[in-house]
């Protein structure tokens, strides 16, 4: 028996079934293979447990209180009850209560890819606002950078953002300030997100689970008509291969998401994978070749003119000033073989061997 | 003196263990309030970042990032205080609230700067050293209140010439393993109010792997009502690190820290001319006693008010210089503590238990309590009650033994309403329970109660009951740290129905949503405080329901 077939061996019951589980899984991701429907808002699989919103609670035999399955190592033999009514009772008023804390609201899936967890547990569970019913926290912060909203009115203060900004971004920008009900998400020195080590990645905004943190771009299209669509597609600014979701409404591309399961960025993307994609439909954008005529102006052609010219422009170069007279800059947004490509063009065309990436600037 | 510079400052405190703390108190004391500057300093000194660093400092009730914020004023407005002048005072002073700063026995305390003045009103304000425990009243023999009467105990010489260090140089002559033996057949259990076995605490660290293994002295004494680990560091602090040094011995620890809260700032200094001496007298140090290869060194970290940080995970967070969120658990501290490595946690009076248990033995200390009860308990005692103060009571004894005979009852022409249980987070007994519980957990417990860290405030029957778990579950709500759901927003609401700022007027509904909030938070809550914390709502309709009608009546009108 090898080591890992080993480490299988262990099972626990999990609501009357036997389960296998490895060394090192906790309740909460047992419960998930297993099929359990277990609700959590702190949670994201990226992240450290946490425990924070205790959703996840479940049933474990011999012990007095019910535990939060995130952050509770299996063990071998235990035995638990993921959906006790005592459970759901408890869920129900913790969802009662968090919905408590925040005014009523529908938010537009535009603001970000969690964005709806909130709404849809509330909704699943038959919870009405209006329980619990007293003083609202969280306080909406005016920072007006064009990227993120801050929107704190919906936090419930689960610190996803702060944890991601630390865990996977490492910037550290954000911060929890006071404590208790008085609980603040901000940046050192309570102030703008510019003014702190934000690199504007977005990844705090797609953890949101409230949508309290907005991506702004995406949310200018919130009134464009036409149903949100999402088609998975690559970031095509770097060689990493980030995978995204376009969100698109109609013809018109309105935002970008990363998508959680892409093997290279596992929903990380940076500044310019996340909000840089104005130019797609930019109306400035060429998109056809344009040379100069002798009225000095840019005039419209078609490719194999514009080829032309440029090869012209070439030629004359190399006559004047010789083979070294040329450098290539091949773009680090080609793939490979548009790389190789260049290099060849330069190397064998030209005969010099002044070629180079930017990435590697 | 010239100022210090920011560089000696930082130099002053970057190499110690665990300097976060000391070097911001270092910042502040020099500014009187934390600069940006100072921030920027200490996270580019210690490599924490800055935004983290801000937010871990907005989390302490002492650190002031105002300008002269550290002077201001600030006067207790504990559940005892609030009846003896508070009010008075914050007006006359243009002072900050705070919480109970453990002056219960001698109100009001108000803290300027690195000083407490005791007071009822402005012009009455004086330092004044804390109160020692009456003679014991029942004459029964004492443990960690046995030789604290005794004139200068709180110096080596004092502490020596009856006995002290004895103990130590027993353990030293015989195996740390025969030492954890003799705590766990003592069955000493933690006496900051968890009841968690000394003795087996102590022999988990020993076995656990990873080194250096720490001592952690809990003097972060923030339950409202709770003062005796005050007295016990203030006059009898040899006791306390006599006890931290034979952990350190039974478990192989080389470190040990004594996390003090802020508002005791007599009590750190006394602790620090106590520890002085324990060193020039190669009590600390190197090869302790003459014990080759034995060697401990102890740290005072002061505290920045935080009640959450006496939960032993936010105080090892709080030391490292982390946010003070408690901790996930398990691992427990005995594996991964301070530093992630195995840690004594344990309270002052747990500690100044241990040197008498090894001076006279097990069946010694377990022969102290009543009946089938063991040991002693340090008991704060305040309120509406004529002689408060601390009491070191055998495990077993009749309530109503302590509140009437030992501590003459309530003022006079008054009787006894209510009493506070584990300082706040017990709730409150009342009614034929005040005659009927013994002081042990058993039977506290029984009454839904528990005895903690055995603060015991007294509310006779001039007080309004909705008005104290008011004023206590405020506390609750002021003092939670954020971290879960159900004690963030439930101890916030709880609030806000005992003052009538929100929820239901009509009493069924008020008792299902209180019940409801109350179950969830003690169920699910990641700490005791959230767990605790409806005790008092929970104890105020079970013996108040009538006063509770009156609230939701006024309310409603």
């Amino acid at each position: 028996m090898n080591a890992t077939a080993e480490a299988q061996t262990h099972t626990l019951i999990l609501d009357d079934t036997e389960v296998s589980f490895h060394e090192g899984e906790t309740i909460y991701e047992v419960a998930q293979r297993a099929g359990r429907e277990v609700p959590t808002l702190c949670y994201d699989k990226r992240l450290e447990a946490f425990g924070a919103c205790r959703l996840c609670v479940v049933q474990l035999e011999g012990a007095r209180n019910p535990v939060a399955s995130c952050t509770t190592p299996a063990e071998a033999g235990m035995v638990v009850h993921t959906s006790t009514e005592a459970i759901k009772k408890h869920r129900r008023t913790l969802l009662e209560l968090v919905a408590s804390e925040n005014p009523e609201a529908t938010i537009n899936p535009l603001r970000g890819f969690a964005s709806q967890e909130l709404n849809e547990l509330l909704c699943k569970n038959d919870v009405q606002p209006g329980r619990f019913q007293g003083q609202q926290s969280g306080t909406s912060n005016g920072d007006d950078n064009p990227f993120i909203l801050r929107d704190y009115d919906h936090c419930i203060s689960c610190y996803r953002c702060v944890r991601v900004c630390a865990e996977q971004e490492g910037d550290y920008a954000i911060t929890m300030m006071n404590r208790g009900f008085e609980t603040q998400i901000t940046t050192e020195f309570n102030n703008r997100l510019k003014d702190s080590a934000c690199t504007f990645c977005g990844q705090c905004v797609q953890t949101c689970p409230t949508g309290a943190l907005g991506d702004r771009k995406a949310m200018r299209a919130e009134s464009l008509p036409g149903e949100l669509e999402k088609t998975r597609s690559v970031c095509p600014y770097c060689g990493v291969g980030c995978q995204v979701d376009l969100l698109s409404k109609e013809d018109r591309l309105v935002g970008i998401q990363p998508a959680m399961d892409g093997p290279a960025n596992e929903g990380a993307l940076c500044i310019k994978g996340q909000f840089a994609f104005d130019f797609v439909q930019h109306e400035d954008r060429l998109t056809k070749p344009l040379v100069r005529g002798d009225d000095g102006e840019l005039h419209e052609v078609d490719w194999n003119i514009a080829l032309d010219r440029a090869a012209e422009g070439f030629r004359k170069v190399l006559k004047k000033h010789g083979r070294h007279a040329v450098y290539g800059v091949a773009s680090g947004r080609a793939p490979n073989e548009a790389a190789y490509t260049m290099q060849k063009f330069i190397r064998a065309g030209f005969g010099t061997n002044q070629i180079d990436n930017c990435s590697r600037a | 003196m010239s100022r210090d510079t920011d560089t000696e400052l930082v130099n002053q405190w970057r190499k110690e263990p665990a300097p976060l703390l000391p070097l911001l108190h270092a910042f502040q004391n020099r500014d009187s309030y934390l600069t940006e500057n100072a921030l920027r300093c200490v996270s580019d000194a210690l490599k924490i970042p800055l935004a983290e660093l801000f937010g871990t400092v907005t989390f302490y009730h002492h650190f002031s990032r105002e300008e002269n914020g550290q002077s201001k004023p600030r006067v207790c407005d504990g559940p005892v205080c609030r009846f003896r002048g508070t009010e008075n005072l914050l007006d006359a002073l243009n002072a900050k609230p705070m919480p109970c700063a453990g002056r219960c026995d001698s109100p009001v305390p108000v803290l300027q700067g690195n000083e407490v003045l005791i007071g009822s009103d402005a012009n009455s304000l004086k330092p004044l050293p804390s109160p020692l425990p009456p003679p014991n009243p029942g004459g029964i023999e004492e443990c960690v209140f046995a030789h604290i009467r005794e004139e200068g105990r709180a110096t080596i010489e004092g502490y020596q010439k009856t006995g002290g260090y004895a103990a130590l140089k027993k353990a030293l002559c015989d195996f740390p393993e025969n030492l954890v033996a003799l705590i766990s057949e003592s069955k000493l259990a933690g006496r900051g109010g968890a009841g968690f076995p000394t003795g087996k605490k102590w022999e988990m660290v020993a076995q656990a792997e990873g080194n250096p293994k720490t001592i952690v002295c809990n003097a972060d004494e923030g339950e409202p009502g709770c003062f005796k680990d005050r007295t016990l560091l203030d006059y009898d602090p040899h006791a306390t690190l006599e006890g931290m040094i034979l952990a350190a011995y039974a478990t192989g620890a080389t470190r040990g820290f004594i996390y003090l809260r802020y508002e005791y700032p007599d009590t750190m200094r006394i602790l620090e001319r106590a520890i002085a001496e324990a060193k020039d007298t190669g009590l600390l140090g190197q090869n302790i006693g003459g014990k080759a290869g034995f060697d401990f060194e102890i740290y005072i970290r002061r505290g920045a008010g935080a009640y959450i940080c006496g939960e032993e995970g936010s105080l090892l967070n709080s030391l490292e210089g982390k946010h003070p969120f408690p901790r996930n658990r398990p691992p427990f501290p005995v594996t991964h503590g301070f530093e992630d490595l195995p840690t004594v946690v344990n309270n002052v009076e747990t500690f100044s238990a241990a040197p008498p248990i090894v001076k006279h033995g097990a069946d010694w200390y377990q022969s102290l309590g009543l009946g089938e009860h063991v040991g002693t308990k340090a008991v704060s005692l305040s309120g509406d009650i004529q002689r408060p103060g601390n009491y070191e009571v055998p495990f077993g004894l009749p309530l109503k033994t302590l509140l009437h005979d030992w501590a003459g009852g309530p003022p006079s022409g008054q009787s006894i309403q209510a009493v506070s249980m584990a300082g706040l987070s017990g709730g409150f007994l009342g009614g034929s329970d005040l005659d009927e519980v013994t002081l042990d957990e058993p039977s506290i417990r029984s009454k839904g109660a528990f005895l903690g860290a055995a603060g015991i405030m007294v509310f006779d029957d001039r007080r309004n009951m909705v008005d104290v778990a008011h004023n206590a579950m405020a506390f609750f709500a002021e003092e939670s740290c954020g971290k879960c759901f159900p004690c963030r927003i439930g101890t916030h609401r709880l609030t806000e129905r005992l003052n009538g700022s929100g929820g239901p007027a009509t009493e069924s509904e008020w008792h299902t949503e209180v019940d409801d909030i109350g179950d969830t938070m003690m169920a699910t809550s990641a700490c005791g405080l959230g767990m605790a914390a409806p005790n008092i709502t929970r104890s105020l309709q079970k013996y108040f329901p009538e006063q509770v009608a009156a609230h939701l009546q006024s309310v409603s009108r």
